[in-house]
């Protein structure tokens, strides 16, 4: 195996990347394997997508399959090798049935099939042993001697910012939200991978692409939360649990967490929501169950401790799972695009086996004094105050805004973001969103005149929020977003960040700083590329880099 | 007293350390480290906690040799629980780390809900676990683990494969093969009753399904070695997992058969089960395979286009020989599992 696509890759040896039997997340070398030759097949289905779609006869079935394939190559969310073997052979069937199409629609408006090559003709081996060889050719370094580690780290850059756009695109699937646009720029994504691309202008251009895609693709996931549960409302929520059987739900899927709600209803289960979930207690249509009681425990990395002595059944409804301990084997479940060796699967949001396991464990006992954070300023919230924010900035009561979010992570490195949030002098805002809040959104903030110091925008996923927020502030203030009070200090884990960094960047934003460490594809060239072209700044310390924001020194 | 660094490597890649004196053995010291490896006698007799030293030096103690073939000892292989070492190790453990429990085996009570003779000599126990403090009774344990049964007053443990997949009804079902004159064996039949409460303690054991992708399964199983192959067959079927799967059934004789109507119902759920019935000695009218299940392996991996898993369970002379068969058709070692059934 070879795989860096996230922040916590193996950095001990001088070329970074998970290359032994195991990477740092868990997965083993086979499913890494098998991961690499599913992108190779989805690339093959998109270089017939493409060419479809430009005749008229588009397939967003096959556009579907691949925003699936890709979601589940993502960080933490697959790791079975079973359900990517099957995935292969289907991947090659999809293509076959858009191939058809494709040559179809040539003929019949009298043009010459393309003859398409690489991907676009592979065919899976019909055994393990046969895939991992294939495997062996496409993975991400497939060319290095030729082309070098600069354009390696530009395709990487590429390919896994399209995994974030695809991870995004198919949370608004699942609400039953799709574009043409959406599919077509993943399919010219794809395509234009699967050319083995050595132009760096071609690859930073297909970034800033995928850059803007990804803006569409949040603006339709925020159409479709807002769309199916109401836009988000400032809401206490209880961090402590309540005596009563429990499910505990994690993941970023709120359509999921809707039909476990709709299922638990009166049977006398506390559903408690976790991690990257904590955002739904604040969306009207999901908050009107009773039975949605609480938040439990924090970020993903303190999940194996925390699903142990979570005395309910847990449900896993995106990224990011880690390896199940023994103690709760039995009573995790996977749903959606996640998958673990020998954990249970619920593919039909049916989860009547999930209930019976919560109804046989013993639920919490003993009532403990209630403790509540507040969560759900997003957009419409913030906005909806949007005069007395302006006037607080025009006061001078608020100096600065700070936007301190993103993926959390096990690093020491990320003790950063805690020092960041606590030590930001009392005239600061920050705003914060992703699971990087849980090393903070339990502290006092205090407020200023009535705004509270810490607004929760949301999931990584509302990343759209925090960009509409600062679109409004700029215009309110008749100045462009770099010119306000606002500095980015975002967090990166997985490949869902690393899309929406290359969409502050195809916005024009600058000075975003970027840790805790910069992802291993960024050579120091292309990390040079970025400083240079965009001010991308690499963090320091929380304190220089707090005096460096206020100074607003501009890079 | 000098005290050594152990490293363990699992399977699927995950390390553990703890620190071991030259007068411990292996299995104890990881014990008193809150690191459980699957084992069962520790005794040396049984061959559960079989591993590969791959680095250091270290004493063998008193063992049973039919829980270590020399082929395996040749190669670094030993029994943990009779492992004394003289250095730092480094151990190569031949199951995936979910099967290290970290913390305490549990032990709890169970009713005996169901006996059934099922075959000449061979027994269907089922157990209801009791409620525990908090009212639950969950039947937690992967598919080919085993748990040990202790009957109050008795002082006898014995280890049984489950042949049934965890739930939450605290069901837990067992095949028992009546050993003339044995302890366990003749409680089971002259004095065990429904109702009558047990002690079990696990879940343990490593063997089980392992993940490779799509590669065929072959289950290969002795008399009640059906157990632990029925459950992970269960689980396969509950999983709806899409593997090639064959089972090889083994017995000396036609009558020895059992569990036939189960199979049959697994055949419906998971339609590509092929079932092989092996029968040594049969009757004239037989029409199924007659010899041992490895010399039906023997010849279909003759055959085979793909090499694929094999899964072994019954008798230490039944495992060896089909261990045999596999490596003279270059399956490699590390797709031959198996669970020896040995008397402790």
């Amino acid at each position: 195996m070879f795989c860096y696509q996230c922040e916590q890759t193996d950095r001990s040896n001088v070329e970074s990347g998970c290359a032994t039997a195991k990477g740092m997340c868990g997965k083993d070398a086979t499913t890494s394997d098998l991961q690499d030759l599913l992108i190779h097949g989805l690339e093959g289905i998109a270089q017939y997508a493409k060419r479809a779609r430009a005749l008229n006869v588009p397939d967003n079935a096959a556009g579907e399959f691949m925003l699936y394939g890709m979601f589940t190559t993502l960080t933490n969310v697959n790791f079975n090798p079973t359900r990517f073997s099957t995935l292969l052979q289907e991947a090659a069937l999809v293509r076959d049935r858009v191939k058809a199409s494709y040559i179809t629609a040539a003929l019949a408006a009298d043009q010459m099939p393309e003859q398409l090559t690489g991907s676009a003709i592979w065919q899976p081996a019909a055994d393990l042993d046969g895939l991992l060889k294939q495997a062996a050719e496409v993975g991400i370094n497939a060319g290095l001697e030729n082309v070098g580690p600069d354009i390696i780290g530009l395709r990487s850059l590429v390919l896994y910012g399209l995994k974030g756009v695809c991870a995004y695109a198919h949370h608004a699937y699942a609400l039953g939200r799709e574009s043409a646009t959406v599919y077509t720029g993943i399919e010219d994504a794809l395509d234009f991978l699967s050319s083995a691309p050595t132009d760096v202008d071609a690859l930073l251009n297909q970034s800033m692409a995928l850059g803007t895609l990804n803006l569409e693709v949040m603006a339709l996931l925020d159409e479709a939360n807002t769309g199916s549960f109401g836009a988000q409302q400032p809401t206490q929520v209880l961090v402590t649990p309540t005596p009563g059987k429990a499910i505990l739900v994690s993941g970023h899927d709120l359509g999921d967490l809707a039909a476990l709600l709709e299922q638990t209803k009166d049977t006398g289960i506390n559903i408690y929501t976790h991690g990257e979930m904590l955002p739904a207690h604040a969306y009207p249509k999901l908050k009107a169950y009773s039975h949605l009681v609480g938040n439990y425990g924090g970020a993903w990395q303190d999940q194996q401790k925390e699903f142990t002595e979570f005395p309910g059944a847990i449900l896993m409804t995106s990224n990011c799972i880690i390896e199940p301990q023994p103690q709760y084997r039995q009573r995790i479940f996977t749903a959606g695009p996640v998958g673990w060796p020998g954990v249970r699967h619920i593919s039909d949001k049916n989860f009547a086996p999930l209930i019976q396991a919560a109804k046989a464990l013993p639920g919490f006992k003993d009532a403990v004094s209630e403790k509540t954070i507040t969560v759900g300023f997003g957009r419409d919230a913030v906005l909806g105050v949007a005069d007395k924010v302006i006037e607080a900035v025009k006061s001078g009561a608020i100096r600065h805004f700070f936007l301190v979010g993103g993926c959390d992570g096990a690093a020491s490195g990320r003790n950063y973001y805690t020092d960041f949030a606590e030590q930001a002098p009392q005239d600061t805002v920050i705003m914060t969103l992703g699971c990087a809040k849980y090393r903070f959104n339990q502290h006092d903030f205090g407020d200023i005149g009535g705004i509270p110091r810490l607004l929760d925008l949301g999931q990584c996923n509302d990343s759209y929020s925090a960009i509409k927020i600062a679109t409004a502030l700029a215009e309110a203030f008749e100045c462009g977003v770099n010119e306000l009070p606002l500095s980015l200090v975002v967090s990166w884990f997985e490949q869902k960040a690393a899309a929406v960094l290359l969409t502050l960047l195809a916005l024009g934003i600058r000075n975003v700083r970027l840790g805790p460490t910069l992802p291993a594809f960024l050579t120091p060239n292309l990390v040079q590329v970025l400083v240079d072209k965009f001010g991308l700044l690499p963090n320091t310390t929380a304190q220089a880099d707090i005096e460096a924001s206020l100074s607003r020194k501009a890079a | 007293m000098n005290l050594h660094a152990i490293e363990l490597t699992t399977r699927d890649g995950n390390q553990l350390r703890f620190e071991c004196a030259d007068n411990q053995n292996l299995l104890e010291a990881a014990a008193n480290a809150h690191i459980v490896l699957p084992a069962q006698c520790g005794q040396g007799s049984c061959g559960t906690c079989y591993a590969d030293v791959t680095h250091g030096e270290f004493t063998l103690g008193k063992h049973n040799p039919s829980a270590l073939s020399a082929e395996d000892q040749a190669k670094g292989g030993t029994l943990l629980c009779c492992t004394f070492p003289h250095s730092d190790l480094n151990i190569s453990l031949p199951f995936d780390n979910d099967r290290i429990l970290i913390g305490e085996v549990k032990i709890r009570n169970a009713e005996i809900s169901a006996i059934e003779t099922v075959g000449e000599n061979t027994l269907r126990l089922e157990l209801c676990l009791v409620p525990d403090e908090d009212g639950c009774c969950l039947a937690e344990f992967e598919p080919g683990q085993f748990m040990e049964l202790e009957v109050p007053g008795l002082a006898i443990k014995r280890a049984y494969s489950l042949s049934n997949t965890g739930n939450w009804e605290g069901r837990l079902e067992f095949l028992i093969r009546l050993q003339p004159g044995g302890l366990f064996s003749t409680w089971l039949k002259e004095q065990a009753t429904v109702g009558q409460t047990l002690s079990v303690h696990g879940p343990k054991g490593a063997f089980g399904l392992y993940e490779s992708g799509l590669r065929p399964r072959w289950f290969l199983a002795g008399g009640t070695g059906l157990a632990p192959m029925l459950s992970m067959l269960r689980h396969m079927a509950d999983f709806q997992e899409p593997h090639p799967v064959r089972l090889y059934f083994g017995a000396n004789r036609v009558e020895d058969l059992f569990c036939q109507s189960e199979l049959k119902a697994l055949q419906v759920e998971l339609p590509q089960l092929q079932v092989i019935y092996c029968v040594w000695k049969p009757e004239d009218n037989w029409e199924g395979f007659q010899g041992t299940p490895v010399d039906a392996l023997t010849q279909d991996l003759a055959d085979a286009m793909v090499m694929p898993d094999i899964y072994l369970c019954g008798p230490p002379a039944l495992i060896d020989a089909a261990e045999a068969a596999a490596r003279a058709h270059g399956v490699p070692d590390k797709q031959v599992l198996s669970e020896r059934f040995l008397p402790t």
